[in-house]
């Protein structure tokens, strides 16, 4: 039983890690839908266009990851922007699954497009992080593991204060309680929307050049982690930030003990069998209460 | 409305539009004689009956259904296994196929009734996920990644002294498809002007009103993914016969994507908009083979375009037109329009 | 809590018993331990201040809200853990506060779908229909337009609802909550909006139902139009009853009149 212990162990890190880039890949979907109530379907390719925005500077500056991530930061960044301004505020009074349908659309779009310029074939994205290995108790993690740990934290830290101690972050708050309630209060819903598609989408592409090292970089890598992104959000509770944290190191543990346990394929199955588990019992998510409808 | 002193619900106009539509049926082997442009007609067919379905769940229930190609590959699973492994009848095993189909539908509905809009949207998702992860992982079953080979097609219909029809030929089973389109349209349009369609409307259109009326909303919701998922799992069984291969990358998630955007390219809501979108889709890109990768750029962006600007879509437009320029058009194409806004 | 004499004769032909419903949100307390009973055929109005809890007490009524406590017998029947639409098809029906037609369809549609509880035909009669569906529709289509002419819109029946005036979509919603042929009618501020000669024309027309035995109960803010039509009011403030009685003891009573603070209340 005790040797079991140092597998646990590996991959109780593997989970952490994981679900670290998870959950920067999910708190953007929940910002969105926090505060506007509608979901961004080409999220998971804004990740992947930070992760190749990533790539392409870390070669062009001679490999510095750092100054790759920045980049990544503001290319996520202005796609947010660009989507707000072309879809999401447009159709702000629109029939609620209009924007959904659209963004469907630009997802496919990009997809596609960055298949034709870049093409199917993995690009090998390498950190200078990747290949240090730390050993530590007779566990086994790289350097980049590490490095998407402490920036997931600093991340999540950074948005924490922002929404707690700023008023920018508590006029988005507030908006996101009451649209109504906040737009009578003299707050300006659209700037503050559009903030928040910059933060959400700098954020998928904080969690693209991430991810790229990790995963295998086409342009539909966003895309298989897309589907799971969702099923954290509504695990942790649309629009609840602390529920899609837990929800997303929960995942990432789940996936990665599946994965180790019984097979990689079934780690799909179990972590979506979640999904409808929760939407079946706990709609409005494990940490959500609930409400009723206000007729 | 429709005219209430005919005896038959169809008013005369539509009877034209019917057998209009046959003598297209009818002819379209004829004018197409190679097995190339038969195929895709074949196609053509197979989604405008998912299509029609789809429509029938997010046009007039309302229900945002992300993954409907699973059900279509479930109803193709479940035909073909019972007819390659067991030596199932086929039309036996079609109708197996209509009832897996039927029953998935069902089942992802009971989950997904209490949900709203982009929730329904997700748990639907995450339901053709999961399906399509079962037929990869299901190796015993499914064959896995690899596939199902050399499917049969449907065994020959003999009618005693008369005729026997074969289904390895081509226009043959092109004529058994839409057939089975035309029967899956003219049910549904039936339906959707009964007051089954005017419970699935209500329901879409402002669910706590139509509760006040005495509509229970989960109900309805089930029946309208009941039979528009049966539906689709019978479109899978023809489509599993007719390319002889199946396997489950056939019914991924983009597949789902591609008939939402024949739905709302064409427009939803009133079946033939449906219909509209799937031969669009289907035929114009063969159309434009030559654009190769540009096929699945150009849905994307006609996606996105529609709705954003064209929230009838392609039949919302004609509609238009219609009221405009020609009131005699105005009774055939017009309907109860879904919302919107 | 405070009631008049009469009130020991209502309660032995209520329609509908209410005893100590309770509703609280978080920390609110929406409506507290109310009771009464609505008699048959008569008008039953519900009035209060603003905040007073009435549209929450007509939630509970109707099924849209579950109450924390109480019991509620509608005729004969416990209404325990039923929701809207069981209670509609007992016969209980209603109109919203902020009105909720079926705003693309059109005007005779929106009446058609109140039809819905009482078209009995067996599902395969419409997948490929019948000579009873035709006649089924053709009825409903009769029945649509005496309703329609009822509310004065009879004219309309082909127009989208959406377009409709403000007034007559109430209207509209009057005649579709009325389809699904109700022993009780219940209003959520139905003269909200209305200027004074539709307001009289929806006065003219709660008395017609009246006199055609309809049970009524009206939550309403418009003071002459409760004291002209109601047979019995239930005034409510910060979710506790506070008075019940006919038209004359509410306008005199001083707890009333002090709860609405110097208003004028004929």
């Amino acid at each position: 039983m005790l040797d079991l212990l140092p597998i646990f162990a590996q991959q109780i890190i593997n989970g952490l890690v994981l679900g670290s880039i998870y959950v920067l890949a999910t708190l953007g979907l929940t910002l969105i839908f926090g505060v506007l109530g509608q979901i961004n379907f080409a999220h998971a390719d804004f990740m992947t266009l930070g992760a190749f925005a990533a790539y392409f500077v870390a070669r062009a500056t001679g490999g510095n990851y750092l100054i790759a991530i920045v980049a990544a930061l503001l290319v996520g960044a202005l796609l947010g922007s660009i989507i707000n301004g072309t879809i999401f505020s447009p159709l702000r009074n629109a029939d609620e699954t209009r924007p959904l349908v659209a963004t469907i659309g630009v997802s496919v779009l990009l997809e596609n497009t960055t298949l034709a310029f870049l093409g199917p074939v993995p690009y090998a994205f390498d950190s200078p992080y990747s290949s240090q290995v730390i050993r530590m108790a007779g566990l086994f993690f790289t350097a980049q593991n590490l490095l998407v740990v402490v920036i997931a934290v600093l991340a999540v830290g950074s948005l924490y204060a922002f929404m707690k101690l700023t008023f920018v972050g508590k006029a988005l708050r507030a908006l996101a309680q009451d649209r109504e309630a906040a737009g009578l209060m003299g707050i300006n819903q659209k700037q503050l929307i559009a903030l928040t598609f910059v933060i959400a989408s700098a954020f998928a592409g904080l969690a693209g050049a991430m991810l790229g090292p990790i995963l295998v970089l086409t342009p539909f890598a966003g895309a298989s982690v897309i589907v799971k992104a969702f099923a954290i959000v509504i695990i942790g509770g649309f629009g609840n930030i602390e529920g899609t944290i837990v929800a997303g190191l929960l995942i990432g543990l789940i996936e990665s003990f599946t994965t180790q346990f019984l097979s990689p394929g079934m780690s799909d199955i179990v972590v979506f069998g979640l999904l409808l588990l929760t939407l079946a019992f706990r709609p409005t998510g494990l940490i959500a209460e609930r409400r009723e409808e206000n007729v | 409305m429709t005219s209430t002193s005919s005896r038959w619900a169809f008013g005369s106009a539509r009877w034209l539009w019917l057998l209009g539509c046959i003598a297209v049926i009818a002819v379209l082997p004829l004018i197409f004689q190679d097995s190339y442009w038969r195929g895709v007609m074949t196609i053509c067919a197979i989604n405008i009956m998912l299509a029609l379905g789809l429509d029938f769940i997010f046009g007039y229930a309302g229900q945002l259904s992300l993954g409907h190609s699973a059900f279509s590959g479930i109803g193709a699973y479940t035909s073909t296994v019972l007819v390659t492994a067991l030596g199932v009848n086929f039309w036996i095993a079609a109708l197996c196929g209509i009832g897996a189909g039927g029953l998935a539908g069902v089942l992802l509905s009971v989950f997904a009734v209490r949900l709203k809009g982009h929730y329904l949207a997700i748990a639907s998702l995450g339901f053709a996920v999961i399906t399509y992860q079962i037929l990869v992982n299901w190796i015993s079953v499914t064959q896995g990644p690899l596939g199902i080979y050399g499917i049969p097609s449907p065994p020959p219909l003999t009618i005693p002294g008369v005729v026997t029809i074969s289904f390895a030929d081509q226009q043959n089973f092109f004529y058994l498809v839409a057939g089975a389109a035309v029967l899956s349209y003219l049910m549904l349009y039936n339906l959707t002007r009964s007051p089954i369609g005017d419970a699935l409307i209500a329901v879409r259109e402002d669910e706590i009103s139509a509760a006040s009326l005495g509509i229970r909303g989960t109900k309805w919701k089930v029946v309208a993914f009941g039979i528009g998922c049966a539906i689709a799992g019978l479109a899978g069984c023809f489509y599993a016969s007719f390319i002889g291969t199946l396997v489950p990358d056939a019914f991924f998630i983009l597949e789902s994507f591609m008939l939402l955007a024949m739905v709302v390219i064409g427009g939803r809501g009133n079946l033939w908009g449906a219909v509209l979108g799937a031969v669009l889709l289907t035929v114009v890109p063969e159309l434009l083979r030559g654009i190769g990768d540009f096929r699945l750029i150009t849905y994307g962006l006609a996606l996105t375009l529609v709705a954003l600007f064209l929230p009838g879509g392609l039949s919302g437009v004609l509609i238009q037109f219609a009221r405009r320029f020609g009131g005699g058009a105005r009774g055939a194409l017009s309907a109860k329009g879904p919302s919107h806004a | 809590m405070r009631e008049t004499a009469a009130g020991a004769e209502v309660a032995a032909e209520a329609l509908f018993s209410i005893r100590d419903i309770s509703k609280s949100f978080g920390g609110i307390h929406a409506v507290r331990s109310v009771s009464f009973d609505i008699p048959r055929s008569k008008v039953f109005a519900i009035i209060g201040p603003n905040g007073a809890g009435k549209s929450t007490l007509l939630n509970l009524l109707s099924g849209n809200y579950q109450p924390d406590t109480g019991t509620q017998i509608f005729d004969g029947v416990d209404l325990a853990g039923k929701p809207a639409y069981q209670r509609a098809r007992l016969g209980i029906a209603r109109t919203f506060q902020k009105i909720r037609l079926f705003k693309h369809l059109t005007v005779l549609d929106n009446v058609i779908a109140g039809f819905h509880i009482h078209r009995h035909l067996p599902a395969w009669e419409y997948v490929w229909p019948s000579r009873a569906a035709a006649l089924d529709r053709k009825r409903c289509h009769e029945e649509a337009r005496d309703l329609l002419s009822f509310v004065g819109l009879a004219d309309r029946a082909d127009t989208v609802a959406g377009s409709l005036a403000y007034g007559q979509q109430r209207m509209l919603e009057i005649a579709r909550a009325l389809a699904t042929k109700p022993k009780l009618f219940m209003l959520d501020e139905p003269a909200a909006g209305l200027n004074n000669a539709e307001a009289g024309f929806l006065l003219e027309r709660l008395d017609t139902l009246r006199k055609q035995q309809m049970t009524v109960v009206l939550v309403e803010h418009n003071m002459e139009l409760v004291m002209n039509v109601a047979d019995r009011i239930f005034v409510l403030e910060t979710g506790r009853q506070l008075f019940v009685g006919t038209p004359d003891e509410v306008q005199s009573d001083p707890a009333v009149i002090a709860a609405y603070l110097g208003e004028e209340l004929h």
